[in-house]
Parts: structure tokens; C-alpha cells; sequence
């Protein structure tokens, strides 16, 4: 029992970075209507920007907000590829197609960085911020919980309490419509993709120093961040929040049970496919009637 | 005057012997049909991992012997064929290497699958690899192959074996990535390791992720006990699961890795840890570049311009023992002859490697049997110990 405790508050440090990205997962399908595969590639490709000024000689936190800056403009980028091209494409098709784009980046991105040779990545935020049964929570995983927290509360408010707010909402659910009631749907939509894409540069920042730093090790973190929007429907933030957190203490708590163990890699597929057929289970009594 | 004439007499003999001798040289040596010697590999270099400096340092070895008129005349003509880490695109390469290009025998590969993929067709054509860099466990479980390195199966016996020899450890633990059909070849590993000491693992675990946090592992190291504990990860796996040890503030464990994890960037991603980090090299450690054994390694891919990497040495010996092969055969090289003198050969030593090279007629081949162990210290790699760490045969 004890070590499971243990093992689950070893989880806490990939909980928080799940939690924090299923978050801005159903931020961007809430507002652009784009399940979106690129999110954390657009967060690794500002992050390894970062280094890349910090190898150039530019200091920390400078190169911090430079690699923020490369991260919106990457973000804006795509926006604009799914704006211009594909903005009345339906939700399967927008999906596919940063499904693609995250290929790209991922072999684009390993070309540049060196493959898996291992970074160097600065701790923004480093020691540990306390003990708890025997494992050193650090100030990383504690402030990504905290963000996560933040950024859904934040979120919920923008939302449902502000008039952008329910301009982006009728942006996603009818575009066309939105834009003939005169709301600047192109501009809304690219401000959308710029501060995703800002806030995952920075997630994956504090992020980074715990993971494998490798290019594509970090862009497919986007697997377990959709694992955890699904939990929400991706259209919750406080239940893909808390997707989040679950799928990463289930994952620290398995490697504790010799059995299960190996298979944990599957986890958030398994929460995939459980939350779809639970999801689904209405349609498919409604075809049997 | 007795004397004079027995003293030309003498001269004269000797003469006569050194003539003689002239003449069962220029008999004997390696001959060829129209002046070259096909030799190729198969290599992964575009995908996952690039392993091109391994035949790239080949050629440069042969491209030095080609420029001094070659082997006893025959130009050395070496292909090198991308595996793009794909069983089908490897599988073509090697029939294309034995079909097309006719080569003798294959040299200085080093690849993500060409053992799996191709040992059984390299039986089949009787043709034999001398791997530059075996990495998959079929390369050192096939008859047709025998890797110039230790590899990382018997290099986790050897890490095992010099925590218990010689860190004194008394709970090693081994933490394992299992990736296709490794793992009973780690299972392996550790069973001779066992056998050797005469001790038992304390705590082996091969679920390690590939991808993923790492924290409830090194918890579990630090909470079974553990003083050593061996893993296999490559360079960005060595640097998580050493911050992630950072991280949680762990003391008095040593953290033993192979040989992928022994490179500059790892080094110097590591440079502020505190941890006990020690990786075992699969030849003499590539950083000594003052090593009188590195000296002819150095000068040869200095003057080709090629990188002063592990890969690289990989690829020298390889092309070295496959020259040294080439070198005693009498007569023409053929598939035949050479496949021959390959499994006939002596063992035979090099300054690059602890034990001697020797490819025989076994079932399978692991020549390498020993290391030389690196410990890390603030951010550069020092060499733990000079002499080699030779594993003792298990039986």
C-alpha cells in the first residue's frame, strides 16, 4: 500500500505536465474546433529555440521569452495553414491534418536538433518544493499542477463571462455564421493558435528538464495531453484537468505492480478507447432501437 | 683462411635463405581476379539513429590503404549500403551487396537490424560480417556474424561484474529497456553475471519506458535498496534518469550505463549532477586522446577528416581485422577463401580492444569480452580504470 502511495506521488511529476497540456488541448478545439496533434511539437519547437539563444550566448531569461516568441510564431503558423486551407474542412479532416504537420515537425525537428543526442535544458524553476511519502515533489511538477489550475479557471471565465469570449465560441461552433454577424473570424482565430501556442512553449519549458530530452520524446506528450482532453469530452476544463492528473498518478502507481507494469506506455490509449465507448454507448442504444 | 672460407660460406647460405624467403613471399599474399577486392555494409543511416561514421570510418581505413597501392596490389572497393533502419530496405541491401556488387565478406556495419534482418541469407550465401557495431542481440547469436565491439548484453554482465568486484556493490539492480526481442539476451546477461559472482540480482526490472517519467523507477531503486543499478538507456534516457535521481535528491546509489550513454553531450548535459555516474566504453575510451592505443586510430581518421567518435573506432577495427584477414590469405580472395580464413583465423590481439579479435567456426561469436569503466566528473568523462575490466568466462 505504502509503495503505491509512493509511486502515485511519483506520478504527480507527469500528471501536472499532462494535466496542464489536455488543458490547452481543449482550449484550441473550444475555440478553433481543430483537435490538435501539433500542440506540444509548437511547445518543443519554442523550447529548443530557447536553447538555441542560450547557446548563442544570450542570457536565461531573455532567451526564455525569445523561445516564447518562437513558440507563438510557430503556433500562429499553423493557425494560419488551418485558417487559410482548411477552415471549412470538418473536425475529422482539420485533426488529420495536424496529425500530418506533427510528422513533419517531429522529422523537421529531429533533423535540427540533432536527433537523439541528448540537450542541455536549463531548470527555470529548480529544486524540489516538498516531501511527501518518501518522494521529493519539485517546484516543476507543483507549479504545472498550479498553471494547469490557473489556466482552467481562466479559461472557464473567458469563456462564458466576456463578450470575445462568445465571440470565439460562435467562431468554433458556427464559423460561417459568426463571420456574417461581423465577427473578425480570421484574426480571432489566429490570436487563438499564437497564445496556445505561447503558453505550451512555456508549459513544455518547465517541463523539459524531467523528460527525455529528445525532440520527439517531448512531441508526444501530445498523446497522453489528448488522452486527458477526451476525459473532458474536450469541452470540460476542470474534467480534462483532472484527466489528466488521474492518467498520470495511474501511470506512477502502475510501474509499482509487477504486472502491469510493462503495459503502462498504453494507459492513455486505454483511457482513449474506455472514454470513447462510455462516450459512445448512446449512439449505439439509440441505432439499436 | 679456413676460417674466411667458412665465414663466406655463411654468407652465402644466408643469401640463399634470404632469397628463398623472397620467394615464398612473393608466392604467398593475397591475390585478385581483376585487381579488387569487394568488401560492403550494411548500416542504418538515414532513420531513427545514424550510425554512418561506423562505415565511414571503414573507408577511411581502406581509402588510406587504396592510396599506398592497395593490398598486394587489389584496390579495396567498399560499399556501403543505407539499411534506413527498414527490414525490407535492409534485406534488399544485403542481396544487392552479395548479388550484384559480389562482395567477399561484409565489414564495419553498424546497424539497428542487419544482424536480425540478414545473419540467416549471410549463412545462407556463406558470406561472413565482421560488424563494426552489433546492436541487435541476433548479431551476437548468428554464425555468420562477429561484432568488433563488446556490445550491450555482455557490457551489462561486465557493468554488474565491476559493481560487485570492484564498487563493492552488494544490491545490484538492473533497470532494463526492452525493445523487440532483447529481452532474453538481457535475461542472459544477467544469469552468466550471476554465475560469475556467484550472486543474485537484487531487483531486475525490464519495463522501463522508452518515453515517459522515469521518477516512480529511480524511487523504486532507492526504496528495494539498491547501491548499483545497471541500465540501458541511450544519451537522452541517461540524462532523464540521472536528473530525475537529481531530482529527488538520491544518494548513495551508484548509476552504472553502456556504452551509448558515453558520449560528450551526455557529459556535458550532466555537468552540475552530483550522482556516481560510470558507463562502460566497448574499446578503449575515445576521450584519452593522449592514449598510445587511440595513436593510430587518431592519425587515420584525422588525415580522412572523420569525427573522433566511438562509432569511429568501431569502424577502424573492424576494416583493421578484416585487412589483417585479407592480408594472410594465400592466394585469391574469394568468398570462399576468405569466409575460410575468417573462420580458420587465430585469435588476435589489438591495442583498441581488451581481449583478442577471433571470428571461428562457433554458432555464435562475442570475442569482446571486456571494458574499460568512465566515471563522470563535472561534466567531462575520466577513465575509472586504466586496466581492462575483463570479464572472467562463465563455465
Amino acid at each position: 500500500m505504502n509503495a503505491l502511495l509512493t509511486s502515485a506521488v511519483a506520478g504527480l511529476t507527469a500528471a501536472g505536465a499532462y494535466a496542464l497540456l489536455g488543458v490547452c488541448a481543449v482550449f484550441t478545439f473550444r475555440l478553433v474546433a481543430v483537435v490538435n496533434f501539433t500542440g506540444a511539437a509548437i511547445g518543443t519547437a519554442g523550447t529548443f529555440s530557447m536553447i538555441g539563444f542560450i547557446s548563442l550566448g544570450v542570457p536565461l531569461w531573455p532567451a526564455v521569452v525569445l523561445g516564447i516568441l518562437v513558440g507563438t510564431l510557430a503556433g500562429a503558423l499553423i493557425g494560419l495553414v488551418m485558417t487559410q486551407w482548411f477552415s471549412e474542412a470538418t473536425a475529422t479532416t482539420k485533426a488529420a491534418v495536424t496529425a500530418a504537420l506533427l510528422v513533419g515537425i517531429v522529422a523537421l525537428g529531429l533533423r535540427l536538433t540533432g536527433g537523439q543526442s541528448p540537450k542541455e535544458f536549463p531548470t527555470l524553476f529548480p529544486g524540489s518544493a516538498f516531501r511527501l511519502a518518501g518522494v521529493e515533489v519539485t517546484v516543476a511538477s507543483v507549479l504545472t499542477v498550479v498553471l494547469a489550475l490557473v489556466f482552467t479557471l481562466l479559461a472557464d471565465a473567458f469563456l462564458n463571462r466576456t463578450r470575445t469570449g462568445l465571440h470565439l465560441r460562435a467562431l468554433s461552433e458556427r464559423p460561417m455564421a459568426a463571420e456574417l454577424l461581423g465577427v473578425r473570424v480570421r484574426i480571432l482565430a489566429l490570436l487563438v493558435w499564437a497564445v496556445t501556442g505561447a503558453f505550451t512553449t512555456f508549459a513544455l519549458m518547465i517541463i523539459a528538464p524531467q523528460r527525455s530530452p529528445d525532440f520527439m520524446s517531448l512531441s508526444l506528450l501530445v498523446v497522453p495531453a489528448l488522452a486527458a482532453a477526451l476525459v473532458g469530452a474536450f469541452r470540460s476544463f476542470p474534467l480534462a484537468l483532472a484527466g489528466g492528473l488521474t492518467i498520470g498518478i495511474v501511470e506512477g502507481m502502475s510501474s509499482a505492480i509487477d504486472g502491469i507494469s510493462q503495459y503502462r506506455g498504453i494507459l492513455p490509449f486505454f483511457v482513449i478507447l474506455a472514454v470513447l465507448l462510455w462516450s459512445q454507448r448512446g449512439a449505439r442504444w439509440d441505432e439499436a432501437r | 683462411m679456413k676460417s674466411i672460407s667458412m665465414l663466406l660460406g655463411g654468407v652465402a647460405l644466408a643469401c640463399l635463405a634470404g632469397l628463398s624467403a623472397t620467394t615464398a613471399a612473393e608466392a604467398a599474399g593475397p591475390t585478385c581476379k581483376d585487381g579488387v577486392i569487394r568488401l560492403g555494409a550494411v548500416s542504418t543511416i538515414t532513420g531513427p539513429a545514424d550510425f554512418s561514421e561506423v562505415p565511414e570510418a571503414a573507408a577511411a581505413v581502406f581509402d588510406a590503404v587504396n592510396a599506398k597501392g592497395g593490398l598486394n596490389g587489389c584496390k579495396i572497393e567498399y560499399t556501403i549500403s543505407d539499411d534506413k533502419a527498414d527490414p525490407a530496405v535492409a534485406a534488399q541491401a544485403a542481396r544487392d551487396l552479395i548479388d550484384n556488387k559480389e562482395v567477399v565478406a561484409l565489414v564495419g556495419s553498424g546497424s539497428l537490424l542487419d544482424c536480425a534482418v540478414n545473419a540467416t541469407t549471410y549463412k545462407r550465401k556463406g558470406v561472413l560480417s565482421v560488424q563494426g557495431l552489433g546492436v541487435d542481440a541476433a548479431c551476437f547469436n548468428a554464425p555468420s556474424v562477429a561484432p568488433v565491439n563488446v556490445g550491450p548484453y555482455t557490457l551489462s554482465t561486465a557493468m554488474a561484474y565491476y559493481a560487485t568486484n570492484q564498487l563493492k556493490a552488494e544490491k545490484v539492480c538492473g533497470f532494463f529497456i526492452i525493445i523487440g526481442g532483447t529481452q532474453e539476451a538481457y535475461k542472459g546477461a544477467i544469469e552468466t553475471w550471476e554465475k560469475i559472482s556467484g550472486k543474485k540480482i537484487h531487483l531486475l526490472d525490464m519495463t522501463l519506458p522508452f518515453q515517459g517519467d522515469l521518477t516512480p523507477y529511480v524511487i523504486k531503486a532507492r526504496d528495494a535498496g539498491c547501491d548499483a543499478v545497471i541500465q540501458n538507456a541511450v544519451e537522452p534516457g541517461v540524462v532523464q534518469w540521472v536528473k530525475t535521481a537529481d531530482a529527488q535528491k538520491i544518494t548513495g546509489i551508484n548509476w552504472l550505463f553502456l556504452a551509448p550513454g558515453y558520449t560528450q553531450e551526455v557529459a556535458k548535459a550532466l555537468a552540475d549532477s552530483t550522482q556516481p555516474v560510470y558507463v562502460g566504453t566497448e574499446w578503449e575510451p575515445f576521450t584519452e586522446t593522449g592514449s598510445a592505443a587511440n595513436k593510430d586510430w587518431i592519425a587515420t581518421m584525422t588525415a580522412a577528416g572523420k569525427p573522433l567518435t566511438a562509432f569511429s573506432q568501431g569502424g577502424y577495427l573492424a576494416a583493421t581485422v578484416m585487412l589483417d584477414v585479407l592480408s594472410g590469405i594465400n592466394g585469391e580472395v574469394t568468398r570462399e577463401s576468405v569466409t575460410e580464413a575468417l573462420q580458420k583465423m587465430q585469435p588476435k590481439s589489438y591495442e583498441l580492444a581488451g581481449t583478442p579479435y577471433v571470428f571461428g567456426e562457433g554458432d555464435r561469436h562475442a570475442p569482446m569480452q571486456a571494458t574499460k569503466v568512465m566515471k563522470l566528473d563535472k561534466g567531462k568523462w575520466t577513465v575509472e580504470t586504466p586496466d581492462w575490466v575483463v570479464l572472467p568466462s562463465a563455465n
